[in-house]
């Protein structure tokens, strides 16, 4: 393949975009596996830290006199910062890149986690919960990273290792935060002192990440945004085109509404189950926690898991694969809420429940291991919107099903399930030219190629300048995703474009 | 009329039996035979930390002899009123005493002797981090067994009368205030830092 300005040894097989074809989890390798392990962990503070009230509620509660409308409006608002968040961070990634857009967020919402320490009423508390829940977008900055180093038939593995871990930081908090709140408050500060100190350790944590990602981070295997801007190799892009070429995209706004009740329906459970749990079985409050803390955990390997299978599916049957496995996964994971709100003993609702996570978390993983297709150009403004329609989804089934008292919450748990398995229908109307969809295959017409379809993203006067060198790259590489079974013979093929310099 | 008090107390006591037969104690089948009064009055606010409350209890003297003879202990507890359990469910009133979340503030327990018909006081600080809230108190007698069988308490049974606040501490202070700030504006700043850092290490590679 053609050279750049100099050869570039790297550690991991790379392919022509200089992106790993392997995903090695326990190297550190530089710039790919550091980029991961920096990413997964930075995400995991953001969430620990947007988590951080929930566990010690019964504290915070007395403390500030706080009514439980106080409390699930501060709930709602923690998720609700990050809708348009997202999707700003998305378009900040296409144009600033992870490493810069990622470290700005988490630096510039550490305040909010600080100031947590010193709030004296309900408005100051829900303030400060909408502020820190900002940090959620980092969720796009890790995606985008990961798309960016990891080649077609390993990024759904990425993504869903770095999304997973990340998320589990909501399970953590809540096994993290009640010990250092304990431990503060043997050593000798009085219970409404302690939970202020415990919270400078989220903080702290947060801002050290964001630090790590700035010093040993780098954008994009040949280097930084700003770096290769500046050298010319990579160009810089017009916003208005990027933000445009991904609202325009329909496949991104059905992903955005599906990914709403998967992981949207993940960040509602977040915040109801510990109560749900202790109410409805009369469990000790730490108890409760426990459990709450165990739906969070999975993440651990559930999310990761339906990235491998989004990877597996895609060698096997290409895009096709990837999303009847999603809408398989997703489907499931609907009718296990259901069942979550119907049963009435706490050994089945505990089994159902750690069922329901595993199925609705990999919904996540095997969304993410679809989103990096979408769009070449607006990557990030495709994996922001997705993001945010997933909180979306968590702001709806709080206000609808959880908010005041017009649900007991076990009917609102089912409802939920319901809500899962009609909007996860509209992935069925997703259809890529050059991949077929769900129903039908992939279209013979001639300019149905991969190709075409990344190229559609730029006007031929950027074409001319070259700018659209990299996606023609991805697009090559992209021809995985037709599955092991296609006979290449039968269907046009991409001809290498005599333009490379 | 001896007879009559008489009936009247194995009646109670049947009851109260009966009902921690099955393990539960409700509260609308306790008596109320203690008086029960605390020093503030109404509407006046405590400051936990610094204020006092002093709270007497004793048998209701005008009961009929021997309505007190199973009592073995008392707790006396700060509850909260009505207007404090609104709109929190961690506060509610259950009839079900175990389940009952009203009183949740122990300020004493003292074992209680029968044959001695004085009244019984104690003084205590109030506490830095009880809530802030308006409360009443109310004393619990208990039997041999632990299981409530009476109870006062210095309000009126639809818990309107004689109800005073508690004023917490905040729990902040200004070493934190100042640590918050100080570390925010870290934060910021060294994100700055980093952006005139990366600027000039670009200009200069070039």
């Amino acid at each position: 393949m053609e050279e750049e300005t100099q050869p570039r040894k790297f550690a991991l097989p790379v392919d022509s975009e200089h992106k790993s074809t392997e995903f090695r989890i326990f190297s550190v390798a530089a710039p790919h596996m550091r980029a991961f392990h920096l990413s997964w962990i930075s995400f995991l503070a953001c969430f620990v830290s947007s988590f951080a009230a929930p566990p010690l509620l019964p504290i915070i509660r007395d403390n500030l006199n706080l009514t439980s409308t106080d409390i699930g409006n501060a709930g709602i608002a923690s998720v609700s910062g990050a809708v348009f968040a997202r999707v700003a961070m998305g378009s900040a990634c296409d144009m600033f890149g992870p490493r810069l857009a990622s470290a700005s967020l988490i630096l510039l919402t550490a305040p909010a986690v600080f100031f947590t320490s010193i709030v004296s009423s309900p408005t100051s508390f829900l303030l400060v919960r909408f502020f820190t829940g900002f940090s959620l977008a980092t969720f796009v900055s890790t995606q985008f990273w990961m798309s960016s180093m990891f080649s077609a038939p390993v990024v759904g593995s990425a993504n869903g290792f770095s999304g997973g871990w990340g998320n589990l930081g909501g399970g953590a908090t809540q096994l993290i935060m009640p010990i250092v709140f304990a431990l503060i408050r043997d050593i000798g500060a009085v219970k409404f002192t302690a939970w202020r100190i415990a919270f400078f350790i989220p903080a702290l944590f947060q801002t050290l990440s964001a630090f790590a990602v700035l010093i040993l981070g780098q954008d994009m295997p040949d280097g930084n945004f700003y770096g290769l801007q500046k050298s010319g190799e990579k160009a810089k892009d017009k916003f208005s085109w990027v933000f445009y070429y991904g609202i325009t995209n329909y496949r991104g706004w059905i992903l955005a509404l599906t990914y709403g009740y998967c992981f949207g329906v993940e960040l509602t459970i977040d915040n109801i189950i510990a109560e749900y749990f202790y109410d409805r079985f009369n469990l000790k409050l730490h108890t409760a926690g426990l459990i709450a803390a165990s739906f969070g955990l999975a993440n651990l390997f559930s999310r990761p898991a339906g990235g491998f299978i989004s990877d597996a599916m895609a060698k096997r049957f290409g895009m096709r694969g990837r999303l009847w496995a999603l809408w398989v996964t997703q489907m499931i994971g609907g009718v296990l809420c259901l069942l979550l709100g119907r049963v009435s003993s706490l050994s089945a609702s505990i089994v159902v429940m750690v069922a329901f996570s595993l199925f609705v978390q990999a919904a996540c993983g095997l969304t993410f291991g679809v989103v990096p297709f979408v769009s070449r150009r607006s990557l990030g403004v495709v994996s922001g919107m997705t993001g945010g329609g997933g909180n979306v989804g968590a702001v709806l089934t709080q206000l609808i099903f959880f908010r005041g008292s017009r649900y007991s919450k076990e009917t609102g748990i089912t409802l939920m399930g319901v809500m899962i398995i009609c909007c996860t229908l509209p992935l069925c109307l997703i259809y890529f030219p050059q991949w077929g969809g769900m129903f039908c295959g992939p279209s013979t017409k001639t300019h149905a190629t991969e190709e075409e379809y990344y190229m559609s993203e730029w006007k031929s006067n950027e074409k001319e300048k070259g700018f659209h060198l990299p996606s023609l790259k991805f697009a090559e590489n992209s021809v995985s995703e037709r599955g092991r079974k296609e006979d290449s013979a039968t269907r046009p093929s991409d001809e290498a474009s005599p333009a490379h310099v | 009329m001896a007879e009559r008090g008489f009936l009247l107390a194995s009646l109670l006591l049947f009851c109260c039996l009966a009902g921690t037969c099955y393990g539960i104690v409700l509260f609308s089948s306790l008596p109320r035979t203690l008086v029960v009064t605390a020093s503030p009055s109404q509407g006046q606010v405590l400051v936990g930390g610094e204020d006092k409350i002093t709270v007497t209890w004793g048998v209701n003297q005008s009961l009929p002899a021997g309505t007190d003879s199973a009592y073995k202990t008392i707790k006396v507890k700060f509850c909260y009123a009505p207007i404090s359990q609104v709109d929190r469910t961690w506060r509610k009133t259950v009839d079900n005493i175990g389940k009952d979340k009203t009183c949740q503030f122990q300020i004493v327990a003292k074992p209680y002797d029968a044959s001695n018909k004085t009244v019984q006081s104690f003084e205590l600080t109030v506490e830095r981090d009880v809530p802030s809230a308006t409360y009443f108190v109310r004393a619990y007698a208990y039997n041999s067994e632990n299981v409530e069988v009476g109870y006062g308490q210095t309000t009126d049974a639809h818990k309107t009368t004689n109800l005073f606040e508690v004023q917490s501490i905040t729990g902040r202070h200004v070493s934190l205030d100042i640590a918050a700030v100080c570390f925010s504006a870290f934060s910021v700043v060294s994100l700055l830092g980093f952006f005139v850092a990366e600027k000039r290490r670009a200009k200069r590679s070039q």
